[in-house]
């Protein structure tokens, strides 16, 4: 399984309106309520922001990537998001965020989703695959920054 | 050309770990210094350190959220950064452990290293026997020495209902004897499946014990409870709901009851019987049968020095204290001291055949040999074994074969020459200090004539 076969047309936005952390993060798990994917979405922002009280996962380099497990994930998921202006997330350069990949992750997980995860985060730390997300403007050029 | 070590980790275990370890290997692939990362991440631990890793590194960079236990690094420089300093700062902090000091070697901590070693290459059902061993013998040796403090006020005082002889006697044979079995069967299953073991383990070494299997009753009942539950454990698939009730209901109750019925209708009796027969054999052994079993267990108990043939004979004769039958023991603890306090003889003796350091590790082989650690004497057999092994095992196995000649029994498992005061703890005290003495001087003698003159 690649990263390819994880990110769904369906699950992308690529003009978030946002402009705090808390809203983009709710932005990012509307299409996953949509989708089913995940059940309870109070329940599910309050993971997901729990995990950035302990420390931001605004990476820095414009991206950020929040992530949350819970039983009210169905299924291992990515939300990508796309931010022209930028958001403020307490990155750890201090630089506004503009690449989003939301994890929704399971409680149970199997390892192939899970493996299928740990590679987007190394790929994410390639130069070059950040420059394509960044410049991507449709849908198809998410896909193809992973190539 | 140094070498670097990596562990990353975070709390989720989902993104950082992973962007940490990529990030450090990017930055050490940039300066051409070679990297290892160990990621501990929700898949679990991928790319796992080896002890080849940790040794060749020259430090070791830990990177984590989540806690990580230091323990495998503790001979080389650590540099602990925050998971987010990994994946900001990579490039600055391959510098600091590039830049670190090496830990120096200790070689004290070599010394234990070895010991230590030598117990986590224990594998299969050796090591799950010695867990149960190591968990029994503070029973016995609690118990053994309750039972020895009763015997000072007389070999029959317990009898009187109400006495201090009594009650040690109570907590001795009453309490912690009554344990040993089932505390054996218990811990060799909890070795082999963890905590679900421990319940069928105990029952089953407490039926072993009250239908008079006695030890090996209960090393039978503690491995079948111990597959048993590893087994089901395995087989055993219940719904997401449910699955709290696997290790705390179904699988104590079945393996529990595989356990008991089998050692009630199956393996008891053959057990008992055989263990019926041994005990009465040992009970009526004398002459030349006694001096074979007294030299084949002192020979075991100094050829590898607290290693497995050793703990096999001591494990014997502990074993059968629950049976009460004690003269074993009194051979094998004999035989146990007598290679340190040979070696120890044989520096004050020989002088000419030891180096500087043997002869003042001679004094301390005085101590360890009658405080009954065999394991004393393996620097000395780890420097000449060839000549040091047959000295020690000679002078061992004629201890053993004269204390059961003589009919010494011992009540108490441990505690070299310091039970020996103690009233009626010993039977045959005078033949037992005989046969010590006897192996003891056999064993320098041997040494004597056997070494060759250390080059100083």
């Amino acid at each position: 399984m690649e990263i390819k076969d994880i990110l769904n047309k369906e699950l992308m936005i690529l003009d978030l309106q946002s402009i705090t952390k808390e809203e983009v993060i709710q932005e990012l798990i509307k299409p996953l309520l949509k989708e089913g994917i995940v059940t309870d979405e109070v329940s599910f922002l309050k993971t997901v922001m729990e995990r950035e009280e302990q420390s931001t996962t605004g990476i820095g380099m414009g991206i950020a990537i929040p992530h949350g497990k819970s039983s009210v994930v169905k299924a291992p998921a990515i939300v990508f998001g796309k931010s022209k202006n930028g958001v403020e997330f307490q990155s750890l350069d201090e630089e506004p965020s503009y690449i989003f990949f939301l994890i929704a992750v399971p409680e149970n997980s199997n390892d192939q989703h899970l493996k299928v995860l740990s590679q987007l985060s190394r790929k994410l730390m390639n130069e070059d695959i950040r420059e394509n997300l960044l410049k991507a403007t449709t849908k198809e050029d998410v896909f193809n920054a992973f190539d | 050309m140094k070498k670097l070590i990596a562990v990353t980790s975070c709390p989720t275990g989902i993104a950082h770990t992973y962007m940490a370890a990529e990030a450090l290997e990017k930055a050490a692939k940039k300066k051409g210094v070679e990297i290892k990362v160990e990621t501990q991440g929700s898949v679990g631990v991928e790319n796992q350190l080896t002890e080849e890793d940790i040794r060749e590194a020259h430090a070791v960079i830990i990177a984590a959220g989540a806690n990580i236990s230091k323990e495998r690094f503790k001979n080389i420089a650590i540099i602990e950064v925050p998971i987010a300093e990994a994946i900001k700062a990579s490039d600055d902090i391959i510098d600091r452990a590039l830049n670190v000091k090496a830990k120096e070697d200790k070689l004290a901590d070599s010394v234990t290293e070895i010991k230590q070693q030598r117990n986590e290459t224990r594998t299969g059902p050796y090591k799950h026997l010695m867990s149960g061993v190591s968990f029994m013998l503070p029973l016995v040796v609690a118990g053994g020495l309750a039972i020895a403090l009763s015997f000072i006020f007389g070999i029959e005082a317990f009898q009187e209902e109400g006495t201090l002889a009594a009650a040690l006697m109570q907590i001795g044979g009453g309490a912690a004897f009554a344990l040993m079995v089932p505390v054996l069967a218990g811990y060799i299953a909890y070795s082999i499946a963890e905590r679900p073991g421990l319940a069928p383990g105990l029952i089953g070494g407490m039926i072993a014990s009250q239908i008079g299997a006695g030890f090996l009753g209960g090393i039978v009942a503690g491995f079948i409870a111990g597959y048993a539950t590893a087994y089901l454990k395995k087989i055993i698939k219940l719904p997401k709901s449910l699955e709290g009730l696997k290790p705390i209901l179904i699988l104590p109750l079945l393996s529990s009851l595989i356990v008991g019925l089998l050692m009630i209708y199956v393996i008891g009796t053959p057990v008992s019987g055989i263990m019926n027969a041994m005990t009465n054999w040992l009970e009526g052994l004398t002459g030349t049968n006694a001096l074979l079993l007294g030299g084949i267990l002192g020979a075991m108990m100094a050829v590898d020095m607290g290693g497995p043939i050793n703990k096999a004979a001591y494990t014997f004769a502990v074993g059968l204290l629950a049976s009460n039958v004690f003269e074993p023991q009194a051979a094998v603890m004999a035989a146990g001291m007598t290679p340190p306090l040979g070696l120890a003889l044989a520096t004050m003796l020989f002088k000419n055949k030891f180096t500087k350091p043997e002869i003042e590790a001679g004094k301390a082989a005085w101590v360890l040999g009658i405080s009954f650690i065999t394991e004393g004497a393996i620097p000395f057999a780890a420097a000449d074994p060839f000549r040091v092994i047959p000295s020690i095992v000679a002078g061992s196995a004629v201890t053993g074969a004269l204390s059961m000649v003589f009919g010494a029994t011992l009540r108490a498992p441990h505690g070299g020459i310091f039970v020996l005061p103690i009233p009626n703890a010993v039977g045959n005290l005078g033949g037992y200090v005989v046969s010590i003495l006897v192996g003891t001087v056999i064993t320098a003698l041997l040494l004597g004539v056997l070494k060759k003159k250390a080059t100083q």
